[in-house]
């Protein structure tokens, strides 16, 4: 293809993105001018190109809508949802046109008449009623650029860009009404109407008079030597140019042109009037009737000033720069601005040889150091340093060219779902977080398309009508959010709604209908597990198909298109509450950080995102009390960090260097430990050395060497050398190998979800003898596991099995059910001091997070109640009745152990909690403690009670609640003097020091994070110690 | 870089003749089609790869690119080379993946006549036979030719190796 055709094309489509974003943001802000002087500018530097090019389809179209741009841009017309959509289909035409261009080399056939003649209808019904006899907006920007001009032009190389610095500031069609008042006007003809352009007789004389001109000055002695630098051709391009501009009144483009007429000094006022000689003779040759001639002659003086000074500045460029005309400096820093936001197209290719000169350069450096080394004084240091300097400044640069923000691969969404909401009249706000994360060319390149679709899927199918969100209780405005980050090592892409969420039972009767499961099969699933479904082949859940989205390419392809860059997708999805969709891509192209270590006298990176902190250990005999070391327990090496123990895995060991006895001997110096994260588990790995953070472009690792966790990549460091980058996850597994695993994961979940929402409860879920599901708060389960059938055993009528070296009592969940025949059976590990017990279930269903609010309470025994959990009514059992079931002296035990003070009968406790989970859990756990429990769901409840002249020795109070707040609650119990002695608990999600504290101030005697029942129980059991002290 | 391009297909035709990169390997001289060898460095800093393959010697940097070092020897069942010895590189592509082969030192190129060259003896080491095209009766010597796909394809017999 012509390269100037491939050119334009990637510069307009570029261009057109860009106008899309900024309508979009025009339209929710119309009073922007930066914005609309930008589309404006953009879609005009379209339409100048097209006519350029000679496409005349595309200028038509190009044209129509900058018309309407012009007058927004005027103030003539209010900028309005109608005509942005009207501009946005005109903008959707020239990349239709666009790409038949791409792929035929020619413009295809076509009728825009109905789109131009909606365009110029917006036109026309915003001119004002009193308009300007001839505002022809057209005439100042439109034809002056016109095909033969365009061609003609870039003969005599004055190039578009200048002249588009001089349109841009050309004056608007208003203020042509103002220049013709001018002196300089040229309305000293009679028939004001045709103007000097059309009494010349157009176009075609001012081409022969141009061509003519051009060879009269090569053939004038006089003027020859002034017009040397260029050709004939060049010549009458530029005399041409200059008199479109004169001859139609652009006076800005004329002075452009102008300055470039003469490239040789000398050129004064006599050889300017040689000049004009000369066209006044070629205008009377041309047939052109006298006046009109001595009238284009007399324009010609308007740019006698700039030809001189151009010629002036040749001669000394820095001294003609003052004498500028305040318009021409106008010009040319508008030129500047532009030029400096401008940005060069280069071929990966070359960026990646540059990339490996570069790297032979370091290495070459590297040498050089190392020879200088050895060298004693040599001048060749101080240069040296410098080019050492330069050279990784050189490498980061380079590797930072291949790096682009994911906002690039974002810029259509905003006008796709403006689209939407349009036509699906939805509204939808689209929210987008992380936009300059970068990610490798490569990579955004291929998620471009995934994303978008994935954004479509949300508004479509996701987010309600209005009509519906209303109903549902929701703000009318949907929201997505599109959130990049950098997490372990990944970048993470979440597209979350708010919307409907998926519907697990509109997708159960599709997978029927297209026979992809079973029945039974989806009767065996969990919600969680038939969502995924949508990723299945051939799925599109909306019940209409839409022209949006659901055309059966589905999420099916997204994801085998992000599976392809080794990528995972991963949904959770509520019902009613909306849909998360998370993208995970691996680091393999991507720039991270990364901290180097040292082991056996080999480097390591880890990735920096994966690492929490750097600590470092002294050897056991010479820790003082203060220094962090490393103990064992059973030959397993802890530290202990801020209260809590870190499992530490040795990096030598890791990599099968040498045993951790061998590290341990050998090292008698102290040991790094770098504490990282995987999920939620910490870990330390005790490295021999930690060296700095470098930034590291992460290489995948040889096909051969793909079976190895432990690594995620190499990479090259500054000096040339290859190292190995280490992955946190696979040191995990395998320091984790041999340890129970599953219930480590399920407490990662947990703990991850929790940290997720505060206000909502993770539950499992799980089934034993009924149908119906049964739940029980994940925070109380110690451990899953499953227990061998035949490894039960059958001592004292009771079933026990061999847990951990102690024989643990199983309790079955239900009295209905019954334990398998053979292999393994699910059992939920409950653990209470030195009391485990394990409760079997007949299946475990799922761990759903929810709101749990206890809808009817129940007098069955274990059972606290019926909530509804994930859409299903289910019972939450109390877990106390089933330990008081396996251990009958556990009640008694309870008792003995925290009965510090007196007889629990006389301790009232009040519980102040929104929650009606809280509550209900609250109670049972603390009677069973032997406190007397009352428990109110609000402060204000709480205040009657005790103005009521109720009296409690302990007041449980939770922080975040409706009306009146915990600490509002506290202070106000303190401030009355009758209940001075009533001790405060807080229980509260909120747990950070800040809060805390501002508990404390609020007059809260402790402060308990919730879901830490033992914590709380003995804090309870101290206050009530305090109190029996203090009394 | 060279400007050898590869051609697509190694076999060995019967065009009258072909060239050859001998390589030394304890003692042994082994050819290497001269068309798919990349490059030949000399002795490079090569990172290990702790829990790889015991063949496998490493990685390096060839011009930023990282390139995974096989060591021959290992490869091929012979003993490592002498304490202080340093090994060469010659870089071959698999697959589109660089790879060095560490071999002891780079011979000359050798044109060999087609009439020469004869398959593989049946009573030749397995480890040899599985990554020899054949052999040629070089004057003093003989010279077996490496199939550097059949050596390089780790998918497939990575397991034996």
């Amino acid at each position: 293809m012509d390269d100037l055709l491939n050119e334009f094309l990637t510069e307009t489509g570029e261009s057109i993105d860009v106008v899309d974003v900024e309508l979009v943001k025009l339209e929710q802000d119309p009073n922007n001018k930066e914005v609309l002087d930008n589309i404006f500018r953009l879609v005009h530097t379209i339409k100048g190109t097209c006519g350029f090019l000679g496409l005349p389809r595309l200028e038509s179209v190009a044209h129509a809508s900058e018309n309407v741009l012009g007058k927004f841009r005027d103030g003539e017309l209010q900028v309005s949802e109608s005509a942005v959509t009207v501009i946005l289909e005109s903008l959707d035409r020239i990349k239709e046109i666009l790409a038949g261009l791409e792929a035929t080399e020619e413009e295809p056939d076509g009728d825009d008449s109905e789109l131009i003649g909606r365009l110029d209808a917006i036109a026309e019904g915003g001119e004002a009623p009193a308009a300007e006899p001839d505002p022809e907006p057209d005439t100042v920007d439109g034809e002056i650029i016109d095909p033969v001009l365009g061609r003609s032009l870039k003969a005599g190389e004055v190039s578009l860009e200048e002249l588009e610095a001089a349109f841009a500031n050309a004056p608007g069609p208003e203020e042509t009404g103002e220049a013709e008042d001018t002196p300089a006007s040229t309305e000293t003809s009679a028939d004001a109407d045709q103007n000097l352009f059309d009494r010349i007789g157009g176009e075609d004389t001012v081409a022969v008079a141009a061509h003519l001109i051009s060879q009269r000055v090569e053939n004038d002695d006089k003027l020859s030597k002034f017009f040397e630098g260029s050709s004939t051709e060049q010549r009458k391009g530029r005399f041409m140019g200059l008199m479109l501009a004169l001859f139609k009144d652009d006076l800005d483009a004329a002075d452009a042109v102008g300055r470039q007429l003469v490239t040789v000094a000398g050129f004064g006022e006599a050889q300017f009037d040689g000049m004009i000689a000369v066209v006044k003779t070629v205008l009377t040759e041309c047939h052109v009737n006298a006046d009109t001639a001595d009238e284009a002659v007399m324009t010609f003086e308007l740019v006698r000033e700039a030809v001189i000074n151009a010629s002036k500045e040749v001669a000394q460029p820095k001294a003609a720069a003052g004498r500028e005309k305040a318009g021409t400096e106008q010009a040319q820093a508008s030129k500047e601005t532009r030029r400096s936001s401008q940005s060069i197209r280069v071929n990966v290719d070359l960026l990646e040889d540059l990339m490996n000169m570069v790297s032979e350069l370091v290495l070459t450096r590297n040498q050089l150091l190392q020879i200088t080394r050895n060298m004693d004084n040599s001048e060749l240091g101080v240069p040296l340093q410098r080019l050492s300097q330069c050279t990784t400044e050189l490498q980061e640069n380079v590797m930072k060219t291949r790096m682009q923000p994911i906002g690039n691969a974002w810029a259509k969404l905003p006008r796709i779902v403006r689209d939407l909401t349009v036509e699906l009249d939805k509204k939808i706000e689209l929210e987008m977080l992380g936009a300059d994360t970068e990610l490798d060319r490569q990579v955004l390149e291929l998620i471009k398309d995934p994303l978008t679709h994935m954004v479509r899927n949300s508004a479509d199918h996701g987010v309600e009508s209005p009509a519906e969100r209303i109903a549902a209780g929701k703000p009318e405005m949907g929201t997505i959010v599109l959130n990049a980050y950098h997490e372990g090592g990944h970048i993470i892409i979440e597209i979350k709604d708010d919307g409907r969420g998926i519907n697990p039972e509109k997708l159960s009767k599709k997978i029927l209908e297209k026979g992809l499961a079973t029945e039974g099969e989806l009767a065996g699933m969990s919600e969680a597990q038939i969502q995924k479904f949508i990723f299945h082949p051939g799925f599109s859940t909306a019940e209409q198909v839409t022209s949006v989205s659901g055309r059966g390419v589905g999420m099916d392809v997204v994801r085998s298109n992000i599976e392809k860059i080794g990528g995972t997708i991963d949904m959770v999805s509520t019902v009613g509450k909306g849909s998360i969709f998370s993208i995970k891509i691996p680091l393999t192209l991507a720039i991270v950080a990364g901290l180097i270590v040292k082991a056996q006298e080999e480097r390591y990176a880890i990735p920096q995102i994966s690492v929490l902190e750097l600590v470092r250990a002294t050897s056991a005999e010479k820790a003082g009390d203060n220094d962090h070391k490393i103990e064992m327990i059973n030959n397993t090496p802890v530290l202990r960090l801020r209260n809590r123990l870190l499992p530490l895995v040795y990096l030598n060991e890791v990599l099968g260097f040498e045993s951790r006895e061998e590290t341990e001997e050998r090292e008698s110096t102290d040991d790094f430990i770098v504490v990282s994260q995987v999920g939620a588990f910490t870990f330390g790995i005790v490295v021999d050395q930690v060296f700095d953070t470098e930034e590291i472009v992460v290489k995948p690792v040889a096909p051969i060497l793909k079976d190895l966790e432990i690594y995620s990549g190499n990479t090259i460091l500054g000096d040339g050398s290859v190292i190995m980058i280490l992955d946190p996850n696979g040191i995990a597994s395998m320091a984790n190998q041999g340890v129970s695993d599953a219930a480590d994961d399920e407490d990662d979940q947990e703990m991850v979800r929790r940290a997720a929402s505060n206000e909502k409860e993770s539950m499992l879920v799980f089934r034993a003898g009924q149908d119906h599901p049964r739940a029980v708060p994940l925070s109380l389960v110690a451990r899953l596991e499953e227990i061998e059938i035949d490894s039960v055993e059958s001592s004292d009528g009771r079933l026990m099995v061999q847990y951990r070296g102690a024989l643990m009592p199983l309790v079955l969940a239900d009295e209905n059910m019954s334990l398998r025949e053979s292999g393994s059976q699910p059992v939920l590990v409950f653990t209470d001091r030195q009391f485990t017990m394990g409760l079997a279930v007949d299946e475990i269903l799922d761990i759903v997070e929810d709101e749990l609010e206890i809808k009817l309470a129940s007098d069955k025994n274990g059972v606290i109640g019926s909530a509804v959990i994930n859409g299903k009514a289910s019972e939450v059992i109390d877990v106390t009745y089933f330990l008081g079931l396996a251990f009958p002296d556990w009640l008694a035990s309870k008792d003995m152990s925290e009965d510090a003070t007196t007889s629990r009968s006389s301790e009232n406790v009040l519980v102040v909690d929104d929650s009606d989970f809280f509550r209900n859990m609250l109670r049972p756990i603390l009677s069973v403690a032997g406190y007397n429990v009352t428990a109110v769901n609000c402060a204000e409840a709480a205040m009657d009670l005790l103005e009521a002249g109720d009296r409690f020795d302990l007041i449980i109070s939770d922080i975040e609640m409706p009306d009146m707040s915990g600490y509002e609650f506290a202070q106000a119990v303190r401030d009355n003097a009758d209940w001075a002695d009533t001790r405060l608990v807080a229980l509260s999600a909120l747990s950070s020091e800040r809060d805390v504290n501002r508990g404390f101030e609020a007059g809260f005697d402790d402060y308990v994070a919730k879901f830490d029942k033992d914590t709380l129980l003995r804090s309870l059991s101290q206050q009530f110690k305090i109190k029996g002290d203090a009394a | 870089m060279n400007d050898i391009v590869v051609r697509e297909d190694l076999s060995l035709v019967a065009t009258g003749s072909q060239d050859f990169v001998t390589v030394m390997l304890d003692g042994q001289m082994v050819g290497i089609p001269v068309l798919a060898v990349h490059d030949v460095l000399n002795a490079q800093k090569i990172t290990l790869i702790p829990r790889a393959p015991d063949w496998v010697a490493g990685v390096l940097n060839l011009r930023g690119r990282i390139v995974t070092a096989i060591d021959l020897r290992r490869r091929l069942g012979l003993p490592p080379l002498d304490e202080g010895l340093s090994s060469m590189s010659v870089v071959v592509e698999h697959n589109e993946e660089p790879y060095s082969l560490q071999i002891d030192k780079v011979g000359e190129v050798l044109s060999l006549e087609d009439h020469l060259f004869e398959k593989n003896p049946v009573t030749l080491d397995p480890r040899w036979r599985e990554v020899s095209v054949g052999i040629y009766r070089l004057k003093d010597q003989l010279l077996p030719i490496l199939d550097v796909d059949r050596l390089l394809a780790f998918e497939s017999n990575s397991k034996a190796a």
